[in-house]
């Protein structure tokens, strides 16, 4: 590929990705009326609190009645909703929901193999300024967000109207507010600002300082620090600034100042036990009011998350157990018995992630959930699992719901379903947290969502299908064209191949490829101005056709379409 | 809650939950050969560990009611091994983004569940010096950490109360980071000296400004602090005694160079690390009163380390410098012994010369020497049990005692020792980076941030 033809691939991926990033493809239809009723539901207004046969009416975004025998106003769209059960609408803890991934800038650091710092000579990595280094605690998500961002509509379609969201980041990524996951603007979508300040442990990237974990923890205390001499300095200087040198007027560490008074918590990301200690001892340095965020491996330290009275924020990130379909096919594996006493304790290690939420329940301690890095077509399960690792199902609610509202400032609009409390609901067709539920509606600030209840094309494992061929492919990109061909080969069972983009005619090799029954997986790379997105696809085989689904690394996911075309070659 | 009863249960039945219980025990260990180190060998002699620490070393002690007893007879009972320089026990190395980073400290990334740990008690290793890497002219804080394998609280591994130490670096690595790889000083090694020439004159000038704000601040509420720079604060400590430096080097020359900075900011305390020809200037340090802590027998590994020898430990002990021989490794640090066996075939140290530089000579390298490193009454219960004569090519460690507490028994000794699993895969990944022993470690977590540069090679 000779340069100007690599600039025009870049040029047309880069325009791709942008228009990507800029689609909508789900929007709430402007309602008829704005009056809204369920009749015959099973109404948990609350955990614990049930109203069956219960009748909801909706009016202007807000519950305007609730309960057994409510008059339904003739104005009044109602909702086929008969025998379904009506929930306060989730609130997720804390997430990036609705931000998306900003866009590297030409010549920043894109990833191993383009570490920019290093590479420009007479440049030191170690004198960053404060965006390379992680540090932009001035950052909002009201400036931010994306109301079209395809996380918005995943998570909602989930059951969740409401959420914390930070920005992306390293260090100190921003601030955090509270939105609806529905709206038209980012200021419609905005229910309450400067709700936490957003801290991680992550190192800069692009080698820029800091580096490491040690890097992040010197200069987090640093950083702080500063900030505390410098809030000194401003009113020192606003009594007298005669004579005295001028505070720095730094938004970054004008950001910190609510915290450093303590109107403001930390919501700091502590995924695993490690990042839980490194978090506890920045605070034990620097006394800030503090939210574990994100914990997926705290279980041994409830006691002292307790004790300590810290809210914790629990991922929805559970670990996937490896499928066992795997584990079977090697039969030698089985046997041996080192094997079995090391699956044993994987397994053992597995139902510590999966009763941490019913340990935290157990203990008492205060918690809702957070979708921050989870897979939103994971979290269902999840839930599920916590569930049957002994969490109640009132808990589980309480930390989708009541919790969350009371620790977000936001218990007097949402987290039940109350008169007078925000039109934020979730119905489902059956009990949420049953295997076999789905949801029908989501209202959002008294705005419909209505979703079909389709089974999806179910998945079969013994069903032949041949892979080896030339397909053609659509991905579903509205406005947008993204086709071309798979050339793929079947060698014993051992899938390959090739494909090939319309848009630059470029064959570029697949991997990992597995075809089981009829579904076929494979992953292959998009090079985007010499970055690399990966893409997986996830497709459903058909003798003549397939569909399915493609995750363009932190773009999204797409419905992607084909035919078959023919043998190859 | 019967789910939870079994799950109790689980924890109860690990032996590795019930040593994180405690944080000292009590033990008699009786008619073993004492090898003390500082106070001559006794035999059919008895060690009286109570809450951790050395209570009495004699004949005919019986065990206070509760205390267990090992049986030592026919083997040898010597203090824990002590390793002046490794990696194990830490999440990050090398902070490689500026030359100088005093600031950072490994000891806010310490790793309890590193298997690493467990097979240096295997090999008799009590304490190591866990540091930073090479990359820069003046690296991190280093942290001295006992081995105290069986906990998941990372401030259990920190030996409370040790003294501060940094690690400084001479020669290519900071060199080839920094000067090749991103074209800024240090390119030379006079650069690395003037990077930390520059990095102690910043400290100096900072700790005035404090001292002058303090004074200030007195009689002048409206006084202003410099702005806090943590890089000078640690350097300052560097300057004041407080926090001691372990330097990497290798050439005789640049040595002698950081010898005279020393000199020329009152550093009184330094410990060369590698130090390969360090036999070249040995006197010059014994004048100075330096330490080295030095490979047996490992070179050629890089073109500064080609000019080296075996003998480099004994003629650095013969010329009166307090030597210390680590591993610099996952590997070297579970058989240390055999390493300073080597010191008598090549330079014929004796047995407690040899023994000494594993055991005392690292603890007074890293200001520990008073609480381990020897059998003494008093000192911290810090012990391993060998089969034979530790110097001997068939010492084999049994038993490893950290604060009186049985951390590694060979009797007992399962197969999975992991305390932190993967809920996803069954067997741990091997990451075959992290334990190749083809290159020492000091550049750990380098090459990944480098890889620019690594490729336009």
């Amino acid at each position: 590929m000779n340069k100007r033809s690599l600039a025009l691939t870049a040029a047309f991926l880069i325009g791709w990705l942008t228009t990507v990033l800029a689609q909508s493809t789900d929007e709430a239809l402007q309602p008829v009326t704005k009056t809204f009723a369920f009749k015959n539901v099973t109404i948990v207004v609350k955990p614990g609190q049930i109203i069956q046969n219960g009748t909801i009416v909706i009016k202007d975004g807000l519950i305007s009645a609730v309960g057994q025998n409510v008059a339904i106003p003739a104005d009044a769209r109602v909702m086929p909703a008969d025998s379904l059960f009506v929930y306060a609408g989730f609130i997720d803890g804390l997430s990036n929901t609705g931000i998306p991934k900003p866009e590297p800038r030409p010549g920043e650091a894109q990833g191993p193999g383009q570490q920019r710092g290093q590479a420009q000579p007479g440049r030191n990595p170690g004198t960053p300024t404060n965006e390379q280094a992680g540090i932009q605690p001035e950052l909002r998500p009201r400036d931010l967000i994306n109301p079209k961002d395809k996380s918005i509509e995943e998570m909602r379609k989930l059951g969740f109207t409401a959420a914390q969201v930070v920005p992306n980041g390293k260090m100190l990524p921003g601030s955090s507010a509270v939105i609806l996951l529905g709206g038209a603007t980012a200021d419609a979508m905005l229910v309450k600002e400067n709700v936490a300040l957003f801290a991680t442990l992550s190192p800069a990237t692009g080698g820029f300082y800091p580096n490491t974990v040690i890097g992040v923890m010197s200069k987090f205390r640093e950083f702080y620090k500063q900030a505390e001499q410098n809030k000194a300095h401003e009113k020192m200087y606003a009594a007298n600034p005669v004579g005295m040198e001028r505070p720095t007027a730094s938004r970054s560490f004008s950001a910190l100042y609510p915290v450093i008074e303590k109107q403001q918590s930390i919501s700091f990301l502590a995924p695993d036990l490690k990042s839980i200690y490194r978090v506890f001892a920045l605070q034990q340095d620097l006394n800030f009011q503090l939210i574990l965020s994100g914990v997926r491996q705290g279980w041994l330290l409830a006691d002292q998350i307790k004790a300590k009275n810290i809210p914790v924020l629990l991922s929805l990130d559970l670990p996937k157990a490896p499928d066992k379909k795997d584990a079977k096919k090697d039969s030698t594996a089985a046997k041996d018995p080192e094997m079995v006493s090391l699956e044993k304790r994987r397994a053992e290690e597995m139902k510590n992630y999966e009763t941490q939420a019913a340990v935290f329940a157990g203990k008492g301690i205060t918690f809702g959930f957070s979708a921050y890095n989870a897979k939103t077509a994971d979290i269902r399960e999840s839930l599920r699992r916590m569930v049957k690792g002994g969490l109640k199902e009132d808990q589980a609610l309480a930390a989708l719901t009541t919790t969350p509202a009371e620790m977000l400032g936001v218990s007097k609009t949402m987290g039940s379903v109350e008169k007078g409390k925000m039109a934020n609901l979730v119905v489902t067709k059956k009990p949420y947290f049953d295997e076999k539920s789905a949801v029908r509606y989501v209202f959002v600030d008294g705005m419909p969502y209505e979703y079909e209840i389709t089974p999806t094309k179910p998945v079969d494992a013994n069903a032949k299908v041949k892979a080896a061929g030339k397909w053609s492919y659509k991905i579903e990109i509205p406005g947008q064209q993204a086709d071309g061909i798979f050339n793929l080969t079947d060698e014993g069972g051992k899938i390959g191949g090739t494909w090939v983009s319309s848009q630059d005619g470029q064959a570029r090799p697949i991997s990992a490829a597995e075809l089981k029954g009829n579904q076929l997986t494979f992953s292959a790379v998009a090079n985007v101005g010499g970055r690399d997105i990966p893409l997986d696809f996830e497709l459903t085989l058909e003798s003549a056709k397939f569909t399915g689904k493609v995750k363009a690394g932190n773009f999204g996911t797409f419905d992607v379409a084909g035919t078959r075309d023919g043998d190859p070659k | 809650m019967k789910k939870y009863f079994h799950f109790i249960c689980l924890l109860l039945l690990s032996p590795l939950f019930l040593l994180a219980q405690s944080k000292t025990g009590s033990l008699l260990i009786k008619n073993g050969t004492v090898l003390t180190i500082t106070k001559g060998n006794l035999s059919n002699t008895d060690v009286l560990i109570v809450d951790g620490k050395i209570k009495q070393i004699g004949a005919n002690i019986t065990a206070p009611a509760g205390v267990k007893t090992i049986d030592a007879t026919g083997k040898f009972v010597m203090p824990g091994i002590i390793d002046a320089h490794s990696h194990i026990g830490i999440d990050a190395v090398n902070e490689a983004s500026n030359p100088i980073t005093s600031e950072v400290a490994v000891g806010d990334a310490l790793n309890p569940m590193d298997i690493g740990i467990y097979r240096a008690l295997a090999g008799g290793t009590t304490s190591s010096h866990a540091m930073h890497g090479s990359a820069n002219a003046i690296g991190g804080q280093c942290q001295t950490i006992k081995h105290r394998y069986g906990t998941m609280n990372p401030e259990d591994l920190r030996m409370e109360g040790a003294p501060r130490t940094i690690k400084f670096a001479l020669g290519e690595n900071p060199k080839r980071v920094h000067g090749e790889g991103r074209g800024i000083q240090p390119r030379t090694r006079m650069g690395v000296e003037q990077v930390i020439r520059k990095g102690l004159d910043e400290a100096r000038n900072y700790a005035a400004a404090v001292k002058k704000y303090q004074e200030e601040k007195k009689t002048n509420p409206n006084a202003l602090p410099p702005t806090y720079n943590r890089r000078s604060e640690v350097l300052a400590g560097v300057l004041s005694g407080d926090i001691l430096i372990h330097c990497h080097s290798y050439r005789a020359d640049e040595i002698l160079m950081m010898l005279n900075v020393c000199k020329d900011y009152g550093i009184k305390k330094i410990t060369f690390q590698h130090v390969n020809e360090g036999f070249k200037v040995a006197p010059e340090l014994a004048k100075f009163g330096a330490s080295a802590s030095v490979f047996a027998d490992w070179w050629a590994y890089k073109f500064e380390v080609y000019y080296s020898t075996a003998y480099n430990a004994a003629i650095l002990t013969k010329n009166g410098v307090l030597t210390s021989i680590n591993s610099d490794s996952p590997d070297y640090i579970r058989h240390l012994y055999h390493e300073a066996a080597k010191t008598q075939r090549y330079g014929g140290l004796t047995d407690e010369e040899a023994l000494a530089l594993i055991t005392i000579n690292p603890a007074k390298q890293l200001g520990i020497e008073n609480r381990v490193g020897s059998l003494e009454v008093g000192k911290e219960a810090d012990v391993v049990i060998f089969d034979n004569h530790p110097l001997s090519i068939y010492a084999v460690p049994q038993v490893t005692i950290v604060d009186g507490i049985i951390r590694f028994d060979r009797q007992n000794d399962a197969d999975d020792q992991r305390l932190e699993v993967d809920p996803i895969k069954a067997i741990a990944t091997y990451s075959r980076a992290k334990h190749d022993v083809e290159d020492d470690r000091c550049l750990d977590g380098v090459f990944e941030i480098n890889l620019d540069w690594f490729k336009n090679e």
